[in-house]
């Protein structure tokens, strides 16, 4: 059965004491109401008192009484349209539908007798009457509403015969690579036009026509591909026939067990049913059990999951001696000891410090756990780092100095009691889509939007909420930005007097009030600086500070900038002056990129911190873990990544060891990157595919994807949810199993049999993880950290009574322009960004049919720069940084101000990286990404760089392709 | 870039971050205990042989930051618990 959403009641936003999952395998019919009000009533002479403003068809169900219904389902408002849920209601007329009516006290209702058995029966014979009859061939046989229902009201004949009009040759709809339309099994309940509008946000679907000619349409009677359908996919878990149907189902049948686990892209986190026949996965449906998403999804979790079972797999441990060599497929324990002796010949060479790894955010809390902990004991010496240098760190930093916490502040729920939403630096519709769904049916109920974005970001254009602020500002302001909307908060007496006394260092905060209300932060004076106009700002100032409940959700437009970390501490002073922090509704929301970049930080993976944000120079902290690692750790911080690199190149850092992360795609300046792995005499690759790091690797090691194994992912909301075993890895190991594999041919013993066993060593080190183990995870569903015996079910709200560092700290913002500044030469701004199909490098989805959406990265530019330089959409375009040059496809675009240009980095080829420079944040080296100095020129031909690059792959591929088959030939 | 050119252009860069602080050597405290915190053991001893050396290119707040970053790891210091159980 398809399963729907069920908002968890009456409060999400507290933590639940218990995890029942049989409360989501039934649909209820009509969502839950949250009044604390209970009517009683009387169903079929059981009594039940339920929530006011219960339909009488959710009343029923939860009193165990299941009504027939067909346009119903507990994710969207009732419809009343198929009638087949009719019931008699004591003192009323005719047969009232039950969805559609409320509860009301002592009401008395029967839902079975003999007048509403006909009633259905005929309602079933209408529909039937103009519906194949194929049900032993349909793809949806088994698992078909109509069909249950033709059961339960018990239809015998159809009278009408089928000769008359019908919709039985209406044209199938194959357009979408992953479901497929086929109009004539539609019986026009409204489900998927409802779900594409009340769940999904999207509107891209309606009901064209009238009576007999109603038919589902998507955009204006456009195929699917060619509408606005964003792919969600909610419509197909809608439909209660097999007209919206996948098309995995069509061709291997309906799934015959599932399990739940979580999805492995964006740091939403959402919760999934892998729906299996066997040890293949047929389907993903989103679990409404799942407290991040509620039963909804994107395109990506929900769809883009080929990639598990491509050909281009790593499926065996290989290595070679240098990268100019084919690879040579060898067993585990040979690529082991391999690895193991040449980390050890660079370190009594080089000494200690001459090697490290890098941790994945792609991979499990445990994996990452157990790589940090080699490094740091096996290798002896903090040289860890992870993609969350590149992405949030200065999140970490700046939360830390301000609010005491590396983290974001709230549930993703809590956006459903928010009256002003300031988005800034993020573009949640594309990276976050299944939160921007809830965000966006927030702003439908009229919560108040203002975007701070270089960009006309899609939230922008959400359906009936049009009315968002956009403050488009310069790349690189958002300091001053940020410091011109507190400059009005103060300046205008806005801000929360009573909760700053109470809840914050009242010196640092008279420093900063100071500071902020000097006339060179007013927006007035920085409107030359942001590029926004200073009426704009005031009233986004007196938006946020007034309206109630103001939150604040920001990505990566704020961190990758030469002053993220200053960015950060500058929307935590904003929150704090204006009360925003502590309840539900407000907060400091980072939107996480990676399924498990929170957790990565979490777990020890910076060179500075133990596991549990612990300073590796505290030592009392180093000696817990130095006796339950039973290892000498060193007392000094390691090295970050762009740290490792300049160590690389300069000849002093020889050994690295890269489980699930692609640095020579991801990381700024491409060429130095390049550089430093080809001066590594060891880089140890752990990936499920060869990527671009992989190319430069002396050892591959298989990884496996996050349907091969066991362990747990942290979303961006703090929440721990477990990710659960499928299907075997490929290779035979999970990958913390490698990990412990190779500490163990280092001479560091490690011995675990499940991962739960390192959660529990976790728990015993991390004193915000001491009541989290995989049993409570059981019974709680998921639990959001600080877990412990103060918050012995999890935090959903942090900082409701405190802050970890007690008072509040209000840091000094100070704006520094960027050293990267336009000239003469380099007259545009490039900033860089996503899309929704792909996901970051494109590994994954690159390797699934969300490729039809985005075929390459392409440059976007202003009608105006594109007159000036005489480009038109589908030009070969040069754009030149300081540092390099690459070539993409031109696309106008009006979506940025005049100067801007945009692109996405999904692609390798296309060297979006080439061009970033190496310039970074000041407090934690992430990137500056966001902005680079570019001129943009027609050209003819792909760059150098790009030429090189493709020699250096196909070079590559061919590396592999040998190993296959001299691993072929031994096998005969 | 070599390696040291990188480190003076960090250091730099946390100096003129840090400004704000009042007067320089206030300001090169700040500094000095962040590069304690973040900077790797041969990242600190590259940059005060860099100042000792010649130190033509650190500002003014950046010099005395590595001279009090020179004392600092003289010094044992007990730093504070930084975990946070809230």
């Amino acid at each position: 059965m398809l399963n729907y959403f069920d908002p968890k009641q009456p409060d999400s936003g507290q933590p639940h004491n218990g995890f029942d999952p049989s409360l989501f395998e039934r649909d209820l019919g009509t969502p839950g109401r949250t009044s604390t009000k209970a009517v009683a009533l009387t169903i079929d002479g059981f009594e039940i008192s339920v929530p006011e403003g219960t339909s009488v068809m959710r009343a029923a169900a939860l009193a165990g009484i299941t009504v027939p219904k067909l346009c119903a389902t507990d994710n969207m408002e009732a419809f009343g349209s198929c009638r087949l849920c009719a019931v008699e209601i004591e003192g009323r007329r005719g047969y009232p539908a039950s969805c559609t009516t409320p509860v009301t006290e002592g009401m008395s209702v029967t839902t079975q007798n003999g007048k509403l058995a006909k009633l259905r029966r005929n309602i079933m014979e209408l529909y039937i009457s103009d519906h194949p009859l194929d049900c032993l061939t349909c793809p949806a046989n088994g698992d078909c509403e109509l069909q249950d229902m033709a059961g339960a009201v018990g239809l015998r004949e159809v009278r009408y015969g089928y000769e008359g009009a019908n919709h039985l040759d209406a044209k199938i709809d194959d357009s979408n690579p992953y479901f497929s339309f086929d109009p004539s099994k539609c019986i026009v309940c409204s489900r998927c036009v409802r779900a594409c509008g009340e769940v999904q946000g999207t509107f891209a679907l309606t009901i064209d026509g009238r009576g007999f000619g109603s038919m589902v349409s998507a955009s204006q009677n456009e195929p699917f591909m060619d509408s606005e359908c964003v792919s969600c996919g909610a419509c197909v878990q809608a439909c209660p026939t097999s007209t919206l149907m996948e098309k995995s189902v069509i061709e291997e049948g309906v799934p015959e067990h599932s399990v739940v686990t979580t999805c492995a892209y964006c740091g939403v986190g959402c919760s999934f049913e892998a729906q299996m026949k066997g040890d293949k996965l047929i389907r993903m449906v989103p679990y409404k059990g799942g407290d991040a998403n509620h039963g909804h999804s994107c395109v990506k979790g929900r769809f883009a999951f080929g990639y598990a079972t491509h050909k281009d797999r790593i499926r065996e441990p290989m290595i070679r001696d240098s990268i100019d060599q084919p690879w040579r497929a060898v067993s585990w324990e040979e690529a082991l000891e391999f690895s193991a002796k040449r980390l050890k010949g660079i370190q009594q060479t080089y000494g200690r410090d001459s090697v490290g790894g890098i941790t994945s955010s792609r991979c499990t809390n445990e994996e990452t756990y157990l790589v940090q902990k080699l490094i740091r004991a096996a290798f002896g010496n903090n040289n860890t780092d992870t993609c969350a240098r590149v992405c949030h760190s200065p999140t970490g930093y700046g939360l830390k100095t301000t609010l005491g916490e590396s983290a974001g502040t709230q549930t993703f729920d809590s956006v459903m009691k928010a009256d002003a939403i300031l988005v800034i630096g993020a573009n949640p519709t594309d990276a976050h889509p299944v939160f921007a769904s809830m965000m966006k049916r927030r702003l439908r109920e009229g919560a108040e939007l203002i975007v701070a974005d270089p960009r006309r970001i899609d939230l922008l254009k959400t359906p009936h909420a049009e009315k968002g602020l956009h403050l488009a500002l310069k790349p690189g302001t958002n300091v001053a930005l940020v410091n011109a909307l507190a400059h009005v908060v103060i300046t205008e007496g806005l801000e929360d007097e009573a909760f700053v006394a109470k809840r914050c260092d009242t010196e640092g905060y008279q420093k900063w009030r100071t500071f902020i209300q000097e006339a060179r932060h007013a927006p007035e004076v920085s409107e030359a600086e942001t590029g926004v106009p200073a009426a704009l700002v005031r009233t986004a100032a007196r938006r946020y500070a007034t309206a109630g409940n103001g939150a604040i959700y920001y990505g990566l437009g704020v961190t990758e900038h030469s002053q993220g970390s200053t960015t950060v501490m500058a929307i935590a002073n904003l929150a704090m002056a204006t009360g925003n922090i502590g309840r539900e509704g407000v907060g400091v929301n980072p939107l996480r990129g990676q399924n498990n970049v929170q957790g990565s930080c979490d777990m020890g993976s910076f060179p500075h911190e133990l596991p549990g944000y612990q300073h590796v120079a505290n030592t009392e902290v180093r000696e817990r873990f130095e006796s339950v690692w039973n290892a000498k750790l060193d007392d000094e911080p390691g090295l970050r990544i762009p740290n490792m690199f300049d160590a690389a190149v300069a000849g002093t850092f020889k050994g690295l060891y890269v489980q699930g992360e692609d640095i020579a795609q991801s990381d700024p300046n491409t060429q130095h990157v390049e550089a430093a792995l080809s001066a590594l005499d060891c880089l140890i690759v752990q990936d499920i595919f060869l990527n671009e790091t992989a190319k430069f690797a002396h050892v591959l090691l298989p990884g496996a994807t996050f349907l091969e194994k066991n362990g747990t992912f942290t979303n961006a909301e703090r929440r721990i949810n477990r990710v659960r075993r499928v299907m075997p890895p490929v290779a035979g190991k999970e990958d913390w199993e490698v990990t412990q594999a190779l500490s163990n041919a280092l001479g560091y013993p490690m011995n675990y049999s499940h991962p739960s066993e390192i959660m529990d060593e976790i728990a015993q080190l991390t004193p915000t993880f001491t009541g989290v183990n995989y049993q409570r995870l059981e019974e709680l569903g998921s639990i959001q950290w600080p877990c412990n015996d103060d918050y012995p079910i999890g935090t959903p709200t942090m900082h409701g009574v405190d802050f970890p560092i007690g008072k509040g700290h209000f840091a000094i913002t100070e704006y520094v322009a960027t050293e990267e500044r336009t000239n003469r030469r380099y007259p545009l701004l490039l900033t860089t960004g996503r899309i929704l199909s792909q996901y970051n490098v494109g590994a994954q989805t690159r390797r699934t049919a969300n490729s039809e959406w985005h075929e390459e990265d392409v440059l976007e530019i202003h009608p105006v720069d594109a007159e000036d330089r005489g480009l038109k959409d589908g030009d070969w375009l040069g754009i030149r940084s300081r540092v390099g040059h690459t070539v993409l496809r031109c696309r106008v675009s009006d979506r940025m101000a005049p100067g801007v240009v945009y692109t996405t980095f999904h692609h390798p080829g296309s060297g979006a990286n080439v061009i970033t420079t190496d310039n970074s944040d000041w407090a934690t080296n992430c990137p500056e990404y966001k902005v680079t100095a570019v001129q943009v020129e027609k050209v003819s031909q792909p760059s150098d760089w790009q030429q090189r690059f493709q020699q250096f792959d196909e070079q590559q591929q061919r590396y592999l392709e040998r190993a296959d088959e001299s691993e072929g030939m031994a096998i005969k | 870039m070599n390696e040291v050119d990188v480190l003076v252009k960090m250091i730099n860069q946390i100096s003129i971050n840090n400004r704000h602080h009042g007067e320089d050597a206030a300001a090169a405290e700040e500094v000095a205990h962040h590069l304690k915190k973040f900077w790797a053991r041969r990242m600190k001893q590259q940059i005060i042989e860099y100042a000792e050396k010649d130190g033509a290119d650190l500002n003014d707040v950046s010099k005395l930051a590595v001279a009090r970053l020179k004392a600092l790891s003289d010094e044992v210091e007990s730093w504070p618990q930084t975990s946070d159980a809230g």
